[in-house]
């Protein structure tokens, strides 16, 4: 019986909680590497950096995830091949959406600016 | 003995005795035919990218995974791949340019290799400190320097055995290419066509590194060894010769000693015709009001006789350029059907929107059409004088310097840059990484200083308008028809280097890093992502009975790379982008190469 509640309630559900746990494992672990490595490799930020990524996944789909923080990061690449990221619209928008996102969840989870 | 049997001998004699005529040939075209090799950069002489290889399948594309990695301890921007022959993998880095030789058994270093090069080099690297790859023959490894040092290596023990200098980086004169072995000879050429520098190819010998012939892009005929009666170009709806001082009539005074056509890109060899075909690069500047005529020949398909270097045919491509699409994309050498007639065809896609396929016997124009529909500088290619009929509104000529010309597309990336394609003998098709970028582009006046950028623009680029809003797409192409097959949306530009297989898979990497099997009608099997963005070319080999696919990622974007590196802080790899720092202090770690392969059962 209660599987049939399940299949009731997804539907309506879908919206908020689809892509809940499209993140795989390694893409998780990748962040929670880099977010420590940037804070002295403390060992408070295995809790704190598990903390944003998961707030990370509840606000965006993974492919999501990785398309908006690349267009972030090779905003410092030089050259030609960095302009693309800092002038197109597209990946501009993609960068400073991810900026806010990864803010408020740093914000939430207790982690300073970096 | 029977007549198969007498037939047989008659062949191994002829063999011996075609043996014996070109005795110098190096080992390199014969190892490429053996799939498990991947013995050259593009994997054969014709530039296919293809594999015979088929234990990875469309079917189980799908359960591919991590067979190992390999970091190569340096940071920016990662291109070209591995080598591989029998048991040994050969891999290059970006300047300061390391190779390694790794056991394919256990991935132990056999020997590492390191070039003392100055880093001024650096700073006259207009596009970052690329380099795409190693070359092998007759027991060498040869590597082109970003210093421009061309140096041949033991590929037993990686001593040093010959080394040239092919350009002089104090006036901008660099080397991001990689070399390429036909028969006996060793081809390479130069890059630095923002700097002023004057374009040209050159052949060594293989053994001693003795200059064997230097053909430039620009100047006098004998300089560009260019026969005005024999050396042919499309003109008029047919061949015709060139004629005296093709080049010199279409510069304004001696502008073409600092006329650019650099040739940084993937050339192609046909042994049948011993003719080498490659493109030249934008001539300089990028202001197009200050080089008044055509440029020749800047932005060209050539095709030379490999022993004497002589230009059998040229093909002008963008005459005056006005936008920078250089013409260093690979040439690819296909026997297919054009137009229902099978022809020897060399096929191109360019950096300026058009895909032309050329008879690379007489270099008659066969076909020119767009491969992104979004191309709008030029409305079509003249089949007849061979020119692009270009947009007055998108010429940033007409407009001038200080005007601002919006809506350029494709943008000066080109619809693609050098990221080879790839073709597949089996399917007919070729399977095309693209830009899908336009710009706005503003010229203006510019002074040459030796060793100082001479570029004259600005320009911003976004992704292509009124389309589905990324910025790249990956593309099936018919050069018979000139006509689009499939084209595959992605949120960024490809910059990778395409692989197809005899196991009806293509490769192709992207951006945000990922690794991605499609089938032949583009529809994506697998994907996998990897520490960094892939701007390297997929490659495959087999080993001990098992087929590899391998690719290098490292974009030099520092967050993912810098983790990849394993930089302690997190500062040091943004240094290393933003300010330069030194790259000596890092070890084994940085770019990545993953192997991957099909699990074990």
């Amino acid at each position: 019986m209660k599987s049939v509640h399940v299949l009731f309630l997804l539907p309506l559900a879908m919206p908020l909680t689809a892509w809940a746990d499209d993140y795989p494992t390694s893409g998780r672990v990748e962040f929670v590497l880099e977010c420590m490595q940037k804070h002295d490799s403390k060992y408070e930020y295995l809790y704190k950096c598990s903390c944003v990524i998961d707030r990370i996944a509840k606000a965006l789909p993974y492919d999501d995830y990785v398309a908006m923080s690349v267009a972030l990061r090779n905003q410092t690449l030089s050259g030609e091949r960095g302009a693309v990221f800092r002038d197109a619209s597209t990946a501009k928008d993609m960068a400073s959406k991810y900026k806010a996102i990864e803010a408020g969840a740093d914000k939430a989870c207790a982690v300073p600016q970096r | 003995m029977s007549l198969q049997s007498r037939l047989g001998w008659w062949g191994v004699c002829l063999a011996l005795a075609t043996g014996a005529a070109y005795a110098a040939d190096s080992d390199t075209a014969r190892l490429s035919k053996d799939p498990k090799n991947w013995a050259m950069q593009a994997g054969d002489l014709n530039n296919h990218r293809y594999s015979e290889l088929k234990q990875i399948t469309s079917k189980n594309a799908k359960d591919l995974t991590v067979a190992w990695t390999f970091s190569t301890g340096v940071l920016r921007g990662h291109e070209g791949g591995p080598l591989v022959i029998g048991d040994t993998m050969y891999l290059h880095s970006p300047f300061p340019n390391k190779v390694y030789a790794l056991a394919l058994e256990d991935q132990s270093i056999r020997w590492k290799y390191e070039p003392k090069q100055d880093p001024t080099v650096i700073p006259v690297m207009c596009c970052d400190t690329v380099n795409r790859g190693l070359a092998y023959a007759n027991g060498k490894i040869f590597l082109q320097q970003a210093d421009t040092t061309l140096v041949a290596l033991d590929a037993k023990t990686g001593n040093e055995l010959w080394k040239v200098k092919v350009g002089d980086p104090k006036i901008g004169e660099t080397t991001t290419n990689a070399p390429h072995i036909f028969k006996d000879k060793i081809l390479t050429g130069i890059s630095g066509g923002e700097f002023g520098v004057r374009g040209r190819i050159a052949a060594y010998d293989l053994n001693t590194g003795k200059l064997l012939w230097k053909a430039f892009s620009t100047g006098p005929d004998k300089d560009m060894l260019m026969d005005p009666a024999k050396t042919m170009t499309w003109t008029d709806g047919k061949m015709a010769p060139v004629g005296a001082d093709s080049s010199l009539k279409t510069w304004q005074g001696d502008q073409w000693k600092l006329g650019g056509g650099t040739t940084w890109g993937w050339y192609s060899y046909d042994p049948e015709l011993n003719t080498v075909y490659y493109g030249t690069g934008n001539p300089s500047t990028w202001n197009p009001r200050q080089r008044p005529g055509d440029n020749k020949w800047s932005m060209t398909i050539f095709a030379r006789d490999l022993d004497t270097g002589m230009a059998k045919w040229v093909y002008q491509m963008t005459p005056h350029d006005e936008w920078d699409y250089d013409g260093v994309n690979e040439m690819i050498l296909a026997d297919i059907k054009v137009k229902g007639k099978p022809r020897k065809a060399l096929v191109h896609f360019d950096r300026n929107g058009f895909a032309y396929t050329m008879d690379r016997v007489s270099g008659e124009l066969l076909v020119a059409e767009k491969y992104d529909p979004v191309v709008n500088w030029a409305t079509h290619v003249d089949m007849k004088s061979g020119r692009p009929q270009v947009v007055a509104k998108y010429s940033t000529d007409k407009n001038g310097p200080d005007v601002n010309t919006k809506g350029v597309c494709p943008s000066a990336l080109g619809t693609k840059d050098q990221q080879p394609a790839s073709y597949s003998p089996k399917s007919g098709l070729f399977y095309v990484p693209t830009n899908h970028v336009c710009m706005d582009y503003e010229p203006f006046q510019i002074e040459y200083t030796a060793g100082q950028p001479y570029v004259g623009s600005t320009l911003s680029m976004y992704a292509a308008p009124n389309s589905h809003g990324g910025m790249g797409n990956f593309i099936a192409w018919d050069a018979g028809t000139g006509k689009m097959v499939w084209s595959k949306p992605e949120r960024f530009s490809v910059w990778s280097g395409a692989l197809s297989t005899a196991g009806d898979v293509v490769f192709y990497g992207t951006l945000e890093g990922y690794l991605k099997a499609v089938d032949l009608n583009g529809k994506e099997l697998w994907k996998f992502k990897t520490p960094s963005g892939i701007i390297g070319n997929v490659t495959t080999w087999e080993y001990k009975g098992k087929q590899y696919i391998g690719v290098l990622s490292g974009i030099g974007g520092w967050a993912g790379i810098g983790l990849a590196a394993g930089l302690t802080k997190g500062n040091e790899g943004l240094g290393a982008v933003g300010g330069y720092k030194d790259l000596a202090k890092y070890t084994e770690l940085g770019g990545v190469l993953t192997v991957f392969a099909l699990p074990n059962r």
